[in-house]
């Protein structure tokens, strides 16, 4: 769905993305991570045809941007750095204007899609008061129903649960997720790891203009291979596992074994007091901040 | 197309609309090569030829007159827009354009019509013998006719042909013989059909610019419609009329005197026969303007305010370009106002000449 | 695209408030002269208002000349101004260039957006200016027409008609503004810029006519023959001023579209 080589933008003497390639597929949730200011938005707005690459090639839908953007676009739903509206005209007659200014769709079904795209982000209570009046939710709300209003093939959202509150989140949430499973394409740009983790299928974190992992989120989060044992009976474990273990942090052992159920025999048939005992699993946060550090060692 | 070529795309548009217009202004006009004696001639000639189109004058003389002589001022010291239709000498309009009116003369059959419309109103006054210099006066068939008088193909030199108002004008030098001349030389430039002077810059002793110009920026030799010339008042119109036309025309009809036949070695002119003498001819002219005191303080105070203000024994002298004022007398006192394209010594010359040889109708007033 | 922008502009409160403000200056100019009958001395004043004192049609004119040199250009600087710039200061330009909105076509529908907000100004001033006039002022009796600047008789078609060419005169001189500030509205972030940039402009022009050392560049200043309206009052109509007038709004409107277009195409849109 979204593909880009070598992509690459120079503000003057400054690199802000420094030669991505992004692989989104078809039916992912990609969470795209990073820092406040490592690229993010200026790639996000490459991909629309906002800010022109310096060089780099990038394929939307299967066909090159910005220069297809016409075909393209349509079927591109996007916020971008939060919603924005014409303040003094109603959500409504906002989403009327956004429909009316671009291409496909009729006058007469208008009022149908702009009632369904209010409908799916919970506004379909909204009176006519003037978007000046919404509260941070309600205009984040409308940003996303501007963006579904096409009922696009991709959607493309930049941190879509600002501003909600936890209730909102999980509404939006599921509501994303729901698009995805009928077939919608979602990339998520997004620097809080804790929602990509909960989401996304696949994910790519950016550090300071570098596309530094790129990855299968169950893949980056396959057992590791190691065993924790927590037990008040370090040193007899230590003689046991002789040479597996691997590290240890206070009562905690890390093990390396092939067989988790061996190993549990094993304790047990030694008579070791186990507190617990679980696969290794990595969270996003430290797959995240080991690409990040090597990145930054690699420099 | 890249950021490079869509702004190569406008530079070139500039570069065209701004470009195209210069280059075509820049291209030489073709010169004849009439000579100097023939284009005389022909200019000569072409006194009775009808014509019309729009003029701009540029005088750079400042003179500090105002009051009853502040049309003069603007006339000399501004910039005048005009547009006129000339059938002949006793049938045309002169309009002078403002940027929010305009000021007509309407002359047939020895009768002139101003008409301002900012002041809404129309004055008729039959044209005086004396009077002020007014716009009709200064487009340039009628400029050249009253500056070419008396001048034969001797006084003249061809210079470079110039285009103006689109046609290659030849030009032609006009230098002065008179020792009491303040006017260095005259160009003139006219269009080659039909004589008709198109262009006129007079030039004072060592500047590098002249010091007044007139021409036409769109000129025609066809004969304008009759309708042109015709003032069809609108309704509601009302038509003054004016015994006297202005300061020179009430003094030439009422000062009770007459002012001598020659001053400053320059013959008085067959047109003066009243109190207002006119003396000289063509480049070298000057006009004498007995005036009362209440009409002399006020016009002393101003020259007295002119930079470059000189207080001789013969009275108050400014100069502006090639023109020069003298007001004789002492504050309280009337005096002459001497005026006109010649040296200051001849002015101070022919203050004397009128001081002495003046005659009086009546006992001195 | 177009309809979208003059939904914008109609559904838009502060569109009516300038038009009102605009529009309240000749109407005040108007009832002062009908209560104080204190016409400005000839000479001075704008054009066209001392005659009103006796004929309240040309109060139309007179009103187009109070507006045109100051009030009309600031309020079409500030609308254009706003155009490119406010749309990215309110965060909606990303929004329509993603929907997509083609750039090319969106600086076009906002040249026409401002340009129906011209049309609409000068109608409403004309509109109540007549009104006004003819009210307050009292008209010449119908059938003779008015005075021209010449002094001959114009008939009422032929006020009629010449006062439609002056109001479209005046509105393409606008468009002229609109497109100067326009450009600027691309180039810089906020409208506010766009618009004192586009004043800017117009005062230099201003200043720049009453300096003789200035007289090559005057034939080519954005205000140099705004006022040439005038002219076509006259009797005949002098048209060279107002042709050379024509010729010149349009270089500008062709040169700062262009220029516009340029610098928006492919501009980088981060805001």
């Amino acid at each position: 769905m979204i593909r880009t080589e070598g992509l690459t933008k120079q503000y003057g003497r400054i690199t802000a993305v420094d030669g991505i390639d992004l692989d989104v597929r078809e039916g992912d949730v990609y969470g795209f991570l990073g820092a406040n200011g490592s690229g993010k938005t200026t790639t996000v707005r490459m991909l629309l045809g906002l800010v022109l690459a310096t060089s780099g090639s990038i394929e939307v839908l299967g066909r090159p941007m910005p220069a297809s953007g016409r075909d393209v676009l349509p079927q591109v739903g996007s916020m971008v750095e939060g919603p924005a509206a014409y303040p003094q005209l109603s959500g409504r007659t906002n989403l009327a204007l956004v429909d009316a200014s671009g291409p496909g769709g009729g006058r007469r079904t208008r009022a149908g899609r702009i009632d369904d795209a209010l409908a799916r982000v919970g506004l379909d209570g909204v009176d006519k008061r003037p978007v000046r009046a919404y509260s941070l939710g309600m205009r984040q709300r409308l940003g996303l129903a501007a963006a579904l209003l096409r009922t696009p093939r991709l959607l493309v959202l930049d941190e879509p649960t600002n501003g909600l509150d936890p209730q909102g989140i999980r509404e939006i949430r599921q509501l994303l997720l729901d698009l995805n499973a009928a077939g919608t394409t979602v990339f998520l740009s997004s620097h809080l790891l804790a929602e990509i983790e909960q989401m996304c299928t696949r994910v790519g974190v950016l550090d300071r203009g570098r596309l530094v992992l790129q990855d299968e989120l169950a893949d980056l989060q396959r057992p590791t291979g190691r065993m924790v044992v927590r037990t008040p009976d370090v040193a007899a474990v230590r003689g046991l596992f002789n040479g597996q273990v691997e590290s240890q942090d206070g009562d905690r052992l890390w093990i390396r074994v092939d067989d988790p159920a061996a190993l549990n025999a094993r304790l047990v048939g030694a008579g070791i007091r186990v507190a617990e005992l679980a696969p290794e699993k990595r969270t996003l946060e430290e797959i995240v901040l080991e690409a990040a550090t090597t990145s930054g060692d690699r420099r | 197309m890249t950021r490079t070529r869509r702004w190569a795309v406008v530079a070139v548009g500039v570069l065209l609309v701004v470009g195209v217009p210069v280059a075509i202004r820049a291209i030489p006009p073709s010169d004849s090569d009439v000579g100097a004696g023939e284009l005389l001639a022909a200019v000569a000639g072409s006194e009775d030829h009808p014509w019309s189109g729009y003029v701009e004058t540029e005088g750079a003389l400042d003179l500090p007159v105002e009051d009853d002589f502040s049309d003069v001022g603007s006339l000399f010291g501004e910039s005048t827009r005009m547009r006129a239709w000339w059938r002949g000498d006793d049938d045309w309009r002169v309009d002078r354009l403002l940027v929010a009116g305009e000021t007509d003369l309407v002359h047939h059959s020895g009768l002139t019509i101003e008409w301002s419309y900012e002041g809404d109103r129309a004055r008729l006054s039959r044209d005086p013998d004396i009077r002020l210099p007014r716009t009709a006066d200064l487009v340039p068939p009628v400029l050249a006719e009253r500056l070419l008088r008396d001048v034969d193909a001797g006084d003249v030199v061809r210079i470079e042909a110039r285009r103006v108002a689109g046609v290659d004008a030849p030009g032609l030098r006009l230098e002065p013989t008179a020792p009491q001349a303040s006017v260095d030389h005259v160009d003139l430039w006219a269009d080659p059909e039909s004589g008709i002077p198109l262009r006129i810059e007079v030039f004072a002793a060592g500047e590098p610019s002249p010091s007044f110009t007139t021409e036409f920026r769109d000129f025609s030799a066809a004969t304008p419609a009759t309708a042109a010339t015709d003032f069809p008042a609108a309704p509601g119109i009302e038509v003054d009329h004016d015994d006297v036309l202005d300061i020179a025309d009430a003094a030439n009809q009422y000062a009770p005197l007459r002012p001598p036949d020659r001053v400053g070695g320059l013959a008085k002119s067959s047109t003066s026969d009243g109190a207002v003498g006119v003396y000289g001819v063509g480049l070298t002219q000057l006009i004498a303007i007995p005036m009362r005191d209440r009409e002399a303080d006020p016009l002393r105070e101003q020259l007295g305010q002119t930079p470059g203000v000189r207080h001789l024994a013969a009275g108050t002298a400014v100069s502006a370009g090639p023109l020069g004022v003298l007001l004789t007398g002492e504050d309280g006192d009337g005096g002459w106002l001497l005026a006109g394209t010649v040296t200051e010594t001849t002015l101070v010359e022919a203050a004397g000449d009128l001081a002495r040889g003046t005659t009086y109708l009546q006992d001195d007033s | 695209m177009i309809a979208v922008e003059l939904r914008k502009l109609l559904l838009s409160r502060r569109t009516w408030v300038t038009i009102l403000l605009i529009d309240a200056l000749p109407t005040l100019v108007g009832v002062l002269l009908a209560v104080t009958d204190l016409g400005p001395r000839p000479g001075t004043g704008p054009a066209f208002l001392s005659a009103v004192l006796t004929d309240g049609t040309l109060f139309p004119l007179a009103a187009l000349a109070i507006v045109l040199p100051l009030f009309l250009p600031i309020a079409v600087a500030v609308t254009a101004g706003e155009a490119i710039a406010g749309e990215a200061q309110q965060g909606t330009l990303r929004y329509l260039l993603v929907r997509p909105v083609g750039r090319t076509r969106l600086l076009v529908a906002k040249l026409v957006g401002v340009m129906v907000f011209v049309v609409l100004t000068v109608l409403v001033v004309a509109a109540t200016a007549y009104v006004v006039g003819v009210v307050l002022l009292g008209s010449e009796d119908v059938t003779t027409g008015a005075t021209s600047v010449s002094g001959s008789s114009l008939s009422t078609q032929e006020l009629a008609g010449r006062t439609m060419l002056a109001l479209a005169y005046a509105m393409l001189c606008m468009l002229g503004v609109a497109a100067i500030a326009l450009f600027l509205s691309t180039v810089v972030t906020t409208p506010l810029a766009a618009a004192l940039g586009t004043l800017g402009v117009l005062v230099t022009s201003t200043v720049l006519l009453t300096l003789d050392a200035a007289d090559v560049l005057q034939p080519y200043l954005p205000t140099r023959y705004w006022l040439s309206f005038v002219d076509l009052f006259r009797d005949p109509i002098l048209w060279r001023d107002v042709e050379r007038g024509v010729l010149l709004q349009i270089v500008y409107v062709v040169v700062f579209l262009g220029a516009a277009w340029a610098n928006f195409a492919t501009k980088d849109i981060t805001d």
